[in-house]
């Protein structure tokens, strides 16, 4: 190893374990960010290896490396630039035949690629052999199996890695093709230096342009590539180096390439898959009922019932918990600050703002802990691409295809990954749409606000109040969807097209990641966001236009809170600490919460006793159970939190787009907590 | 006929997909769906979206993209 530091790109088609892998070798700690001006996310890791620092680069799921997607686009121009300098290309071998495509691609890009086979087990499990012999001379490239679940063979794919960049030219390259090569009639014998060998036709083209290359752009370091990528009239090459050739690239030959390919691809196969056995696959048995005509929604829906009863319940058990503990902690912080004699008003900024609001947030841990765990399973499993085809009927007839399903879903989760997840959807305008009502689908931040005010106020009816919140989240989104295809001059749907990978028992690593990352944000948020948030709604409080006050209303907060009441009025939110708590929520949702404990200066707030009082304070202000129903739908529908607004403007990248959001979901908001209010009112 | 008229259960040989969106077509292509590829059916719901088989591939598209990719029945390969 001649460097110090190596970077290594990590590429593979989706679902083939790539990103196991990249957590086996970095754990989780990895920087995750965006490609520079563009929303494609980049992972980056370090690890050692003996004496070196490897660089690890997380490249995103790919099929192929045309230029139809800015993913592709991307990670085409990183593994070009002199910044990579060894590919890993991950391969499901379980798929080997498609994978292979991205490796032939990859290979012809020049760059040193080693492959690493994957989930080599459920190739022996199938009943399947790879000749691992054969594959490395036909590809003439290094070929390691690993399993990155079970963390084998990391070792000897680095090691492969850091040695075989030193070799830029492939190994040897051993095959033979169907056809008679010797009759070619082929000035040169392309077989002995490139892995893919293309028709006589096509060779023949490559040459001719790779002549004009060389003359008119010397700089070029893969004229073969380049003169491919011509051929497929691929829109980013032509611009670049355009050529004046006619006769040559008479159309685009990109179908004969992609064919050309998979025909080697068949040869492949053929010689080094042994032992093609048929096994009866169990993922098509489990699909005939999971995505079955009658089934599939039915079970979908069972699916996500019961992952909200599991968030309710046992995280409802979990955070009793939390709560004693809470209690316990707050009682002897007070002690302990007046045993000390610490400045009044400090004790009521540490007992009053920061711990019951801080620890309020935090008693909901249990809560989101559960829900995102059971995300993580549907995700690592496979079910979810399974979603976007149970709900295409469904999402169809707003104009979307199933995909725009998968965000939506997230959404439970938390609304800045779920409108990241958009991406994945081909179309500017399905996207913008995706955007606009993802935000609608009550997520985990909300679940705060719902379970204090609905077990305040509904008793042993408080998880139906609460579950209803989803269903009318799903329904506002629904309808508003149907009203933006109203207004949409483009009719046409833009068709599903999704891999459904093969179910799997979900990897415990994997999900331990993806939940601790979700817990740790949540964390960070309380320990910043809502500290914050929690001071600054004490100070509102506690300081007016005479200095400090004795009395909360005629505090700043109230001032501001009172001139809005003749807006909130028709909604039953009326009430200036109401809309105090409620204008705090925008930076973070949670925030009504841990607000409504410091206006109404109710220690622990999600505590029984803190429940009681809340309720007799509120009762005795006129606000019953209507007005805290109407509060919950104000809740679910209003401004997205700060984060969420942050994302949607760099996802649509337009300050005018981001306020109309915000004003769409303000109206919405207003709208339905009105009708709500009302009608609840008469009954 | 297309991959939509197509019963479960059954193998066909992709004929042409040229009726398909280019950029959409070419996505396939890359999947594996190339000319005279056998692909097999697995479901297809009442809208028109299917689950087939390619290569050990299996994808799951809407009707807009089933009626464009034209078939040949293949038997039971």
């Amino acid at each position: 190893m001649s460097k110090e530091e190596l970077k290594i790109g990590f590429i593979g088609n989706p679902n083939c374990g790539k990103t196991t892998l990249f957590n086996a070798y970095t754990g989780a700690n990895l920087k995750v960010a965006n490609w520079p001006g563009v929303t494609v996310e980049k992972k980056e890791g370090a690890m050692k290896y003996h004496n070196h620092v490897f660089k690890l680069v997380d490249l995103p799921g790919l099929y192929s490396l045309t230029s139809y997607t800015m993913e592709e686009t991307v990670s085409r121009n990183f593994i070009m630039s002199d910044d990579v300098d060894v590919i890993i290309d991950v391969a499901d071998a379980s798929a080997l035949e498609r994978n292979l495509y991205l490796t032939l691609q990859l290979i012809e890009l020049g760059k040193p690629v080693v492959l690493a086979l994957n989930m080599m087990d459920i190739v022996e499990k199938r009943g399947l052999e790879i000749d691992m012999h054969r594959l490395p001379e036909m590809l003439g490239i290094p070929v390691i199996p690993v399993s990155a679940r079970k963390k084998k063979g990391l070792d000897i794919l680095m090691h492969a890695a850091s040695h075989h960049m030193e070799q830029s030219s492939p190994d040897r390259i051993i095959h033979q093709h169907g056809e008679n090569t010797s009759k070619s009639r082929h000035k040169h014998d392309h077989h002995k230096e490139y892995t893919m060998v293309y028709s006589d036709e096509i060779e023949d083209k490559i040459d001719m342009i790779t002549e004009v290359l060389e003359k008119k752009y010397p700089e070029i370091k893969n004229f073969r590539w380049h003169a491919i990528k011509l051929m497929e009239m691929d829109p980013e090459i032509m611009e670049k180096y355009p050529v004046d050739l006619p006769h040559v690239i008479m159309r685009s030959y990109e179908k004969d390439i992609i064919k050309q390919k998979y025909d080697f691809i068949e040869e492949i196969i053929e010689e080094v898959v042994v032992n093609k056995k048929k096994q009866e696959n169990r993922t098509e048995k489990a699909d005939r009922i999971l995505t079955g005509r009658y089934t599939g929604i039915p079970i979908f829906f069972g699916i996500m019932a019961l992952v909200f009863f599991l968030t309710f319940t046992v995280g409802e058990w979990l955070k009793g918990y939390f709560e004693i503990g809470l209690d316990w902690f707050s009682g002897f912080f007070e002690n302990l600050l007046v045993s000390m004699n610490t400045n009044e008003i400090l004790v009521s900024l540490i007992i009053d703002g920061i711990i019951s609001g801080v620890g309020g947030i935090l008693t909901f841990l249990p809560n989101i802990f559960i829900l995102f765990l059971a995300l993580a399973f549907l995700e690592d499993s496979g079910y979810m691409a399974r979603v976007a085809y149970v709900m295409d009927g469904i999402m169809g007839k707003l104009g979307l295809s199933g995909k725009a399903f998968i965000p939506m879903i997230l959404g439970f989760g938390c609304t800045v990954p779920a409108i990241m997840a958009s991406r994945a959807l081909e179309d500017k305008r399905d996207r913008m749409r995706v955007i606009m009502i993802t935000p609608f689908m009550s997520c985990s931040a909300r679940l705060p606000v719902y379970v204090l005010f609905s077990q305040i106020f509904f008793g042993d009816k408080a998880m139906l109040a609460a579950y209803s919140m989803y269903i009318l989240g799903i329904l506002v989104a629904i309808a508003s969807a149907l009203v933006m295809k109203l207004f949409q001059k483009k009719k046409s749907v833009n068709p599903l097209l999704i891999e459904l990978p093969d179910y799997k028992s979900p990897s415990a690593y994997t999900i331990a990641i993806y939940v601790w990352e979700k817990i740790k944000d949540y964390i960070t948020k309380a320990g910043t966001t809502i500290f914050l948030a929690s001071i600054v709604m004490w100070a509102l409080l506690n300081f007016g236009p005479s200095g400090l006050t004795e009395n909360m209303g005629e505090s700043f907060g109230a001032i501001v809170g009172k001139a809005l009441v003749p807006v909130f009025k028709p909604v039953g939110l009326g009430y200036w600490q109401i809309i105090v708590a409620l204008i705090s929520g925008i930076a973070a949702k949670e925030v009504v919460v841990s607000s409504c404990s410091v206006l109404f200066g109710v220690g622990n707030v999600t505590s029984d006793v803190g429940m009681e009082s809340m309720l007799s304070i509120l009762t005795g202000m006129g606000f019953g159970a209507v007005n805290a129903y109407s509060l919950m739908v104000f809740c679910l529908l209003y401004i997205p939190c700060a984060a969420t607004i942050g994302t949607i403007k760099r996802e649509t990248g337009s300050v005018k787009k981001t306020l109309g959001a915000i004003a769409f979901q303000l109206l919405v908001a207003w709208t339905a907590s009105l009708i709500i209010y009302n009608i609840g009112r008469l009954l | 006929m297309t991959l939509f008229d197509g019963e479960t259960g059954k193998t066909y040989i992709v004929e042409n997909t040229d009726g398909l969106e280019t950029g959409i077509g070419r996505r396939l292509e890359a999947l594996g769906l190339t000319g005279k590829t056998p692909l097999r059916l697995l479901n297809r719901k009442k809208n028109g979206a299917v689950i087939f088989t390619v290569r050990g591939t299996r994808l799951a598209v809407g009707r807009l993209i089933a009626e464009k990719i034209e078939v040949a029945e293949a038997g039971n390969i």
